[in-house]
């Protein structure tokens, strides 16, 4: 008798375990919106943490001032990967590279979905269009330049970068002038390099200073770029981080700003017209392309953070500042206006990196 | 006896999960209950885990046992990846470990990886919660993990083999050799585990295309995939020998050796090819301790000398084509440390206690963690190479006026370097308010400060050589019973409150220069219960139960300033805490069967300092039940045992990190083989 009890409480005991701890779990997966972003707007790539998984993106109208968030996910069901990196538009197509996860997304501008993905690289950082069968993608890790053709989603070949190995490699951002595209080497670099279009080949290369984090084009095709200078203690050296004018034609320095030692200035930007260079350098500071020297005063002031991503809107030079706040939380955007007026500030996802403008 | 509750609950003829004890009963416990309980112990926070939880699966880890036999946070980065404990809201740096009394903390990242820790080689663990953990080592703001190893290899000779063969390919490979005598204890040790790890799992943070043939996506659907370069080949050999004079001296020599070779698994949001990359992580670590005990009958003392070896390799490379794997990151890291330890006890008279201890661990570390060419096109190593002394003294007078009433003063002081920490000064009191029942009050508060490790320092770039030190304040007070009656049960509990703040918490943040570095930044209030409960029954011969039971109730939140004026983080818990944890651990055994079954829970966990509910801002609590059978058989020549172990029993789709998958159910065999070496042998006298 004894023992029957107790066969019957093990039986109910186990089954009251199973109907108490199955079918606990909380996710859920699949669910997809349609949306339909038609006018002018920005998109904002959201790093997220490495090795998180938690990039995404954001969509900001500015006509509106209404900002949707998550939209990869929200439109597909499945995420954009870890560590967005960029994102360019061509072609009628918004092509995000997300770094860590070896892909390049492809997507509809006004439903967010995926048109298709370039799979097989690197660590790919950015994408720059050449036509509608030829682009290039910069690596970090790397010291290919790899070549890609956007119509059938697919690598092609490489570039390779001399004197650089897959330990050191470092290609960044890129701007064309002709035949040539010019791309800055950033870690343990301190070099812009030219790459003939038509070879494939790394045809020159130009030393300045310690880590060219950024590269622009103005109107009067000379390239922008800002140094970091290094860190503290580095074998590569350590100065202070500079601002150059490059002339495209003649690959040639023609102007170096010089920063205060200790000053860590990136993200240089150009307006629309491409007469006025940003950058960040603690506050948002703003100079004309043809100025003698630095400015004095910022175009924005130190707000008690470190601001992580900056844009200027082409049409209006409206000035979008993203504020990354403890990394690991939604980053903020601030909207100012040309004057650095106060527009409107909102929250998009983790770690706001990189802005891309939809124009309509 | 007057003053003294002296409950002797013999609960005899119990099987218990232990290989090769196929004729074998465990005494499990002539369970003492008593008032004039140990002075060591006086006010101290303690779980003990016990050998049925750290002997019940050959494959297992020590962040599988503590998973399931503790309510302290595992967070596990998958299956033979790396795993960290916390206590009571802190992080995993803040959880010092010790191994037969030397820190084993990595000094380079302050944390431990406990799926590197093989249960079979841990003969005695404990948990030192909070405060209790000052009466053994600094720094422990969240607590300590105490393991060790204990000479008890039985009389004569002894051999045992366990081979496990599971899911995925998994083999585990246990084998003990052991000989005994008055004086002499021997011990060696080995376990080898190895398997390609390639569970399958539907992959919901991806799709694949579905193309027609102009490249338009006509179709898409979540992949099954399989856990993609999760590979390990572990190696662990344990060698202990002990010498007793039998007059109170005691020598030991433990010397402990890994070499562990590991793939590191490509997130679920990875669109690489495994076999474009290679991400693999080696480590050859050596553990070496002299030891030499002294006791007396009212004084002891003890001298520990000791070593540790670790060599760590990393590589992340890409096939760049022909096969051939060119590394893109490569770092490297030694680490070499010495350690020595004096400790001595005192009781003068039977309510008088002191105790002192004075340790120094020497570190040598060198990190080489990129190579790069330099602007003159040489070549050049981006790391550093620094050593660090690191002192710590002790001093505790313990005091039991009356059988009822405990007091324990501890006084420690550190040195890092040529930096010294404020003397670090805690107080317990335990007292009995009833006899029946052996209900116990206890409290504690301590001062404790934490040094930033020497990747905080000097890591290149990033390392921050001022930081300061992490320092908190913590308090703890609970209620705990034990009670039972002969040869039928054991029941007992407890329930702890705590708090704890710490400051100049260290977080390492990206710069602007693409890298990371370490800030003091956060003020950090972490709080909450502890409930631990168990239960041994015997409700009729031959039949056993045995129920361990823990939760923790653990808000841990972010005091500090705004970093921005935009900054949604204050007052919110931490990332990756949860609130809410739980295990419990059933045993069933009758004669020589014994069915277990392990249960733990996670409530949600936020990935982000704001506590959103993003997509991926927070990850859902989960359940997990783990179950095994086995039985064991004696023939004349050797001891039996048969085992089935079930994990993920619900086939649970969960993760406890973000884009780690975890494996769904998964079973693995196990037989165990000790032969009887003499023919009055009829059980092993190996005791784990």
């Amino acid at each position: 008798m004894r023992m029957r009890t107790i066969k019957n409480t093990l039986f109910f005991s186990i089954l009251l375990l199973n109907a108490a701890f199955t079918g606990c779990m909380e996710q859920d997966y699949g669910n997809v919106e349609d949306f339909s972003a038609t006018g002018t707007g920005l998109f904002i790539t959201n790093e997220g943490n490495f090795q998180y998984g938690n990039a995404t993106l954001s969509y900001y109208d500015p006509a509106t001032n209404t900002v949707q968030n998550e939209i990869f996910y929200r439109a597909n069901g499945y995420k954009l990967g870890d560590v967005a990196q960029s994102m360019t538009i061509y072609g009628g197509k918004g092509w995000i590279v997300t770094n860590n996860s070896h892909v390049i997304w492809a997507i509809d501008l006004n439903t967010f979905k995926e048109v298709g993905r370039i799979t097989g690289l690197t660590a790919p950082r950015y994408i720059h269009f050449l036509s509608d069968e030829k682009a290039y993608v910069t690596q970090l890790w790397d010291n290919r330049i790899f070549i890609v053709n956007p119509r059938t989603y697919s690598i092609t070949g490489y570039i390779l970068i001399p004197d650089m190995t897959m330990e050191s490699g470092s290609t960044e951002q890129m701007v064309q002038y002709g035949k040539y595209v010019y791309c800055n080497c950033w870690s343990y670099q301190n070099r812009i390099i030219k790459i003939d279009t038509e070879t494939d080949r790394v045809v020159d290369e130009l030393r300045i200073g310690i880590q060219p984090t950024s590269l622009v084009m103005d109107k009067s095709n000379k390239m922008w770029t800002i140094t970091d200078g290094g860190y503290e203690g580095s074998p590569y050296g350590h100065e202070a981080a500079s601002l150059y004018c490059i002339d495209a034609a003649t690959f040639k320095v023609e102007k170096q700003f010089k920063f205060r030692f200790g000053d860590c200035p990136s993200e240089i930007q150009i307006n629309g017209a491409r007469d006025r260079l940003y950058w960040i350098n603690n506050d948002v500071w703003s100079m004309e392309v043809t100025a003698p020297r630095l400015p004095v005063r910022p175009f924005l002031p130190y707000r008690n953070t470190r601001y992580y991503g900056l844009t200027v809107n082409p049409i209006n030079d409206e000035v979008y500042v993203a504020d990354a706040i403890d990394y690991q939380q939604q980053g903020k955007i601030y909207r100012y206006s040309s004057t650095g007026e106060f527009i409107d500030e909102f929250y998009v996802g983790v770690i706001p990196g990189a802005f891309c403008w939809k124009i309509n | 006896m007057k003053g003294i509750v002296n409950i002797f609950v013999t609960i005899a003829a119990v099987t218990i999960p232990i290989w090769g004890q196929a004729q074998r009963v465990k005494q499990l416990g002539n369970v003492t209950v008593t008032a004039h309980r140990p002075m060591k112990d006086i006010g101290v926070q303690k779980t003990t885990l016990d050998s049925a939880m750290l002997k019940e699966n050959v494959a297992l880890s020590m962040a599988d046992v503590l998973t399931f036999n503790s309510a302290i946070f595992v967070k596990s980065f998958g299956r033979a990846t790396l795993s960290t404990v916390a206590f009571r809201g802190t992080s995993p740096s803040h959880t010092q470990v010790t191994w037969n009394g030397m820190r084993i903390n990595n000094p380079m990242l302050g944390m431990t990886d406990f799926s590197t820790i093989p249960s079979y080689f841990i003969d005695k663990a404990s948990l030192l919660h909070g405060t209790s953990s000052v009466n053994e080592t600094g720094g422990g703001l969240g607590g300590l993990v105490r393991l060790g190893t204990m000479p008890d290899a039985g009389e004569g000779i002894n051999l045992q083999y366990i081979q496990g063969i599971g899911s995925f390919s998994t083999f585990d490979e246990f084998v003990r050799f052991a000989y005994g005598s008055d004086k002499w204890q021997i011990s060696t040790r080995a376990v080898y585990s190895s398997s390609p790890n390639d569970y399958k799992y539907t992959n919901h943070d991806k799709k694949i295309n579905i193309y027609d043939d102009d490249h338009h996506i006509i179709g898409q659907y979540y992949p099954t995939e399989r856990n993609r370069s999760g590979a390990f080949k572990d190696l662990h050999i344990l060698q202990e020998v002990y010498y007793d004079n039998l007059n109170g001296d005691r020598l030991g020599f433990n010397a402990w050796y890994v070499n562990s070779d590991r793939e590191l698994p490509m997130l679920t949001t990875d669109y690489g090819a495994d076999t474009d990359f290679e991400n693999r992580q080696r480590e050859q670590t050596f553990r070496g301790i002299l030891s030499w005990d002294h006791n007396r009958s009212t004084w002891k003392t003890g001298i520990r000398g000791g070593y540790i070896h670790t060599s760590m390799a990393y590589d992340y490379k890409r096939d760049v084509g022909n096969g051939h794997m060119a590394p893109m990151t490569r770092s490297r890291s030694r680490i070499n440390t010495l350690y020595g330890q004096f400790e001595g006890e005192y009781t003068p008279c039977r309510s008088w206690y002191f105790t002192a201890n004075l340790s120094a661990h020497q570190h040598f570390v060198r990190s080489e963690d990129k190579n790069i060419i330099l602007q003159d096109g040489d070549k050049a190593i981006v790391g550093y190479d620094k050593g660090r002394i690191e002192l710590s003294g002790v001093l505790s007078a313990k005091w039991q006026p009356v059988d009822r009433l405990g007091m324990s003063v501890v006084v420690r002081q550190e040195m890092f370097g040529d930096k010294w920490a404020p003397v670090i000064p805690a107080f317990f009191i335990d007292g009995v308010i009833s006899r029946r029942g052996n209900v116990m009050l206890k409290a504690s508060v301590s001062r404790n400060y934490r040094f930033p490790t020497l990747n905080d320092l000097y890591f290149l770039p990033g390392g921050n050589p001022d930081l300061k030190n992490e320092h908190g304040i913590s308090y703890d007070a609970g209620i705990s019973f034990d009670t039972g009656k002969a040869g039928r049960y054991s029941l007992g509990g407890s329930l702890t409150w705590f708090d704890s703040h710490v400051d100049n918490w260290i977080i390492w943040l990206p710069t602007t220069k693409g890298f990371f570095s370490p800030r003091n930044i956060k003020q950090v209030h972490a709080y909450g219960l502890e409930l631990k409960s168990n239960l041994g029954w015997q409700p009729v011969k031959d039949w056993y139960v045995d129920i361990n039971g823990s939760y923790s109730w653990t808000p841990s939140v972010n005091k500090g300033d705004k970093m921005s004026p935009a900054d949604q983080s204050v007052g919110k818990q931490l990332p990756y805490v949860p609130r809410h944890s739980a295990s419990i651990t059933g045993t069933l055994s009758w004669r020589s069967w014994s069915f277990m079954y392990k249960w733990c829970w996670y409530s949600e966990r936020f990935t982000m300092s704001s506590n959103d509910y993003t997509i991926t801002g927070h990850l859902p609590q989960y359940f997990m039940s783990n179950i095994s059978i086995e039985k064991n058989l004696g023939f004349r020549p050797l001891d039996l045992s048969l085992k089935l172990a079930v994990n993920n029993l619900f086939d649970e789709d969960y993760i406890s990190v973000l884009s780690r998958p975890m494996p769904g159910i998964n079973f693995e065999f196990f037989i165990g083989i000790t032969p009887k070496f003499r023919k009055s042998d009829k059980t092993t006298n190996i005791k784990y």
